[in-house]
């Protein structure tokens, strides 16, 4: 069964078409990367699945179960509330502003919606919370505030918030965009030991080493298009379509 | 005026700081919760009642605080009296004693609490704005409704917000008081000024002003403590410091 | 649906304003049309059924009715009010009111009569249903008993105090005899008295309630010239429908008048009896 299943997906704003026939799948314990120039649609992909955005048409089915759908008389039917509650609960998104809440200590941001969301015992989240603390390399700053914080730390706080939940499938939204380049190493670094745990993650990212060296699968998106999509030996080798090849040249330049 | 005359002056504002005290305290018990439900549906995304919100801000600061407070003491008779008023208003208000002392009251701090209202609500409306969408976002994110996303993500750091702006309000809301003196209310201002004559002198006003002075500078220190204790930072600092003391004493 | 019941709520509100201010302009003209009594007029039967007469003031006018240093409200106007309920067998209210809306007062029913010093004008006399004048107010001078003065035509080359801003200041300054005399003005007539006793001025000109109402109060030497400069008369003010109330009141105040009640007040607040009541 598929983590993840897009099919056909499309979204408009007014008349601009952001989104166009979107297709693909993610398997359990694949981690897809989805690179592409800015514009082309990569982030609201990424926010339709998340429920940030509501896509114009297709179909999504997240763990199995349907999200939303386009049916014969062509319109677009969403699953009811409580449906939706459940996908998102599946889903963990980590954003390129982090979004850390700025009011509450390192520990709370992690534990609250644990607490709150999921009703778990208060001590449970919170040694769950240190423990993923540890994992980041953060176990000090428990107390500390996102304010007080390099913007590599606010990331891996924000990570730790989404795995708190235990989320099947964790998607990155550019989480290194926001960085100072020395500071993405260690964002990295965490991502690719989330990848060897086997977790299934879905990332949009410019950094092209990395989505070759962690990937599974790479999906290039222009202009709203899936343009290919393949193993990373695939796209960043020499049989990938001449677009890719052109906008993989900036970078290597 | 005498020592003693001063005295007896003295204690009798004493006595009738409880009213004034009255009139401020239920003013902001009520306006608070008033003017968040007013900031949001002013940014209410349906139209007309963002518009008749507005209209409703528009009046309460466009007229004067006196003016809104005489009106209400005469509101509920001229609209009994008034052949356009429906049925069921006027079985309802036809009952109302407006002799008493409860109407008087009830119909001042209805005034107050409708004018600061109008204010809060754009205060908060400013500090609601002021949270980025990316808070939101994350809060949806993680499962949160809407409920819990605004009450524990969205408010406490709209209450950081708007704290320096509501407790310039709130100080203005002290000498404000005083207006009920016109209705007329006892409270500190109307003993003042029916004592000017009394022994015709002015100082009973001064005593007044005195009264509220005291009143504003300690709220002021207390506002300025709950500004201090609103920034998670300094409230750490502070535990933590208690916490040194405690190991030292310790030790 | 939240939404749905405040929409309504907040509609229900803005009604309410607008109800307000129609109500507002429509009700001065059925006010002014009051003129004729109601053919049943129950106003008396109201107050002896209520046991209660509501009486309006400003409670700042000594000696008429103000507040005392205790904060009760006393005054000459309040035990002649005080004499009149419990004649009539009623409870008499003291209801402090803004003067500036004391006709809404009265006419909406918030109080049943206004009774705190109210000169007689125009104005008052077509708003409101007014008692017989039962005292006169006069623009008189006051001068020391051993000063040597006379009559007004004494007081020509002479030093006289008056209060600051007041009508007495504006009604001297008008006068044919501002020309002759020198005019210092001060805070207060009280301390314009206080310092004509001690030779700072040879007069002071102010209203007559004020100055009886000082010698009485504190024995003064004093001797009020004969006549005036202008003269204004007090009068109760009722709501224009209430014939029967007012009448009571009236015959009351004559009885009082005529068995000397009246007479005995007057003579604790002014010294003597200054009333004009028939």
């Amino acid at each position: 069964m598929a983590m993840l299943e897009v099919k056909n997906l499309s979204k408009n704003f007014d008349k601009l078409k952001v989104l166009r026939d979107i297709s693909f799948n993610v398997e359990k314990g694949e981690v897809v990367a989805v690179i592409g120039p800015s514009g082309s649609g990569k982030s609201t992909l990424l926010r339709c699945i998340n429920q940030l955005e509501r896509a114009s048409g297709g179909e999504i089915n997240v763990c199995g179960i349907n999200m939303m759908s386009t049916n014969e008389k062509g319109r677009t039917v969403f699953a009811d509330s409580k449906t939706l509650r459940i996908i998102r609960l599946k889903t963990g998104l980590v954003f390129q502003n982090f979004n850390l809440f700025p009011h509450m200590s390192v520990l709370r941001n992690i534990t609250e919606a644990p607490v709150c969301v999921l009703k778990q015992d208060k001590n449970t989240a919170k040694e769950k919370a240190l423990m993923l603390l540890g994992k980041m390399g953060l176990e000090s700053k428990a107390d500390s505030y996102p304010s007080e914080l390099s913007g590599g730390q606010q990331q891996r706080v924000s990570i730790a918030r989404a795995l708190a939940l235990d989320p099947e499938i964790l998607f990155f939204d550019e989480p290194t965009s926001a960085l100072d380049p020395e500071l993405t190493g260690e964002i990295l670094k965490v991502i690719k030991e989330l990848a060897a745990e086997g977790r299934t993650m879905v990332i949009v990212t410019h950094e092209m080493a990395f989505a070759h060296d962690v990937a599974d699968k790479v999906i290039f998106m222009e202009g709203g298009y899936i343009v290919d999509e393949g193993t990373p030996d695939h796209l960043f080798g020499d049989d990938a379509s001449e677009r890719v090849k052109q906008f993989l040249q900036r970078f290597n330049r | 005026m005498t020592g003693e005359q001063i005295q007896t002056l003295f204690g009798l504002m004493l006595e009738y700081t409880v009213p004034t005290l009255k009139i401020f305290g239920f003013t902001l018990l009520y306006s608070i919760p008033l003017g968040m439900i007013v900031a949001l549906l002013k940014m209410c995304r349906f139209k007309p009642v963002s518009w008749l919100t507005n209209i409703y801000i528009l009046v309460m600061r466009g007229t004067p605080l006196l003016l809104q407070l005489i009106v209400a003491q005469y509101s509920v008779p001229y609209i009994v009296r008034s052949e356009l008023c429906p049925g069921f208003l006027h079985a309802l208000l036809d009952g109302v004693d407006i002799r008493s002392e409860e109407y008087m009251f009830n119909m001042m701090l209805f005034a107050f609490v409708l004018n600061y209202a109008a204010y809060f609500a754009e205060i908060f409306r400013g500090g609601i704005a002021a949270i980025p969408k990316g808070q939101y976002e994350a809060a949806g994110a993680l499962g949160f409704n809407r409920f819990q996303t605004f009450f524990r993500i969205v408010l406490p750091q709209v209450v950081r917000h708007v704290l320096p702006a509501s407790s310039n309000e709130i100080i203005t809301l002290v000498k404000d008081t005083s207006l009920a003196s016109a209705i007329p209310y006892m409270e500190i201002m109307y003993i003042a000024k029916k004592q000017v004559p009394t022994y015709a002198s002015l100082l009973p006003l001064f005593m007044a002003g005195a009264f509220y002075f005291v009143f504003a500078m300690l709220l002021t220190l207390l506002l300025s403590l709950i500004e201090k204790a609103s920034d998670p930072l300094w409230r750490r600092g502070v535990n933590e410091k208690r916490k040194e003391l405690f190991r030292r004493g310790n030790a | 649906m939240k939404k749905n019941i405040l929409t309504r709520l907040l509609a229900g509100f803005t009604a309410a304003a607008m109800l307000t201010a129609c109500a507002g302009c429509g009700n001065a003209q059925t006010a002014a049309n009051t003129d004729t009594p109601a053919a049943s007029d129950d106003s008396l039967q109201k107050v002896l059924d209520a046991k209660k007469l509501v009486l309006g003031l400003d409670a700042s006018f000594p000696p008429m009715g103000f507040t005392n240093e205790s904060n009760e409200i006393v005054g000459f106007d309040i035990d002649v009010a005080q004499e009149v309920c419990d004649r009539m067998g009623v409870e008499l209210v003291k209801q402090p009111i803004n003067w500036d809306t004391k006709e809404e007062d009265l006419n909406l029913g918030k109080i049943d009569c206004i009774w705190n010093g109210m000169s007689i004008n125009a104005a008052r006399a077509e708003a409101m249903n007014l008692s017989d004048p039962y005292m006169k107010n006069e623009m008189i001078f006051v001068v020391n008993a051993s000063s040597g003065l006379k009559s007004m035509d004494d007081l020509k080359g002479k030093t006289v105090g008056v209060q600051t801003g007041s009508t007495a200041q504006e009604i001297l300054e008008a006068s044919d005899m501002y020309t002759d005399i020198t005019v210092t003005p001060l805070e207060d007539n009280v301390t314009l008295l206080n310092q004509m006793e001690l030779g700072f001025s040879d007069a002071v000109f102010l209203d007559s309630v004020v100055a009886y109402y000082f010698i009485a109060e504190n024995h003064k030497d004093f001797y009020v010239l004969p006549g005036n400069l202008e003269s204004e008369e007090y009068a109760v003010g009722f709501r224009k429908a209430d014939q029967t109330l007012r009448d009571k009141v009236q015959t009351t105040l004559s009885e009082m008048k005529a068995d000397g009640k009246l007479g005995e007040i007057s003579e604790k607040w002014f010294g003597s009896d200054v009333t004009t009541v028939k």
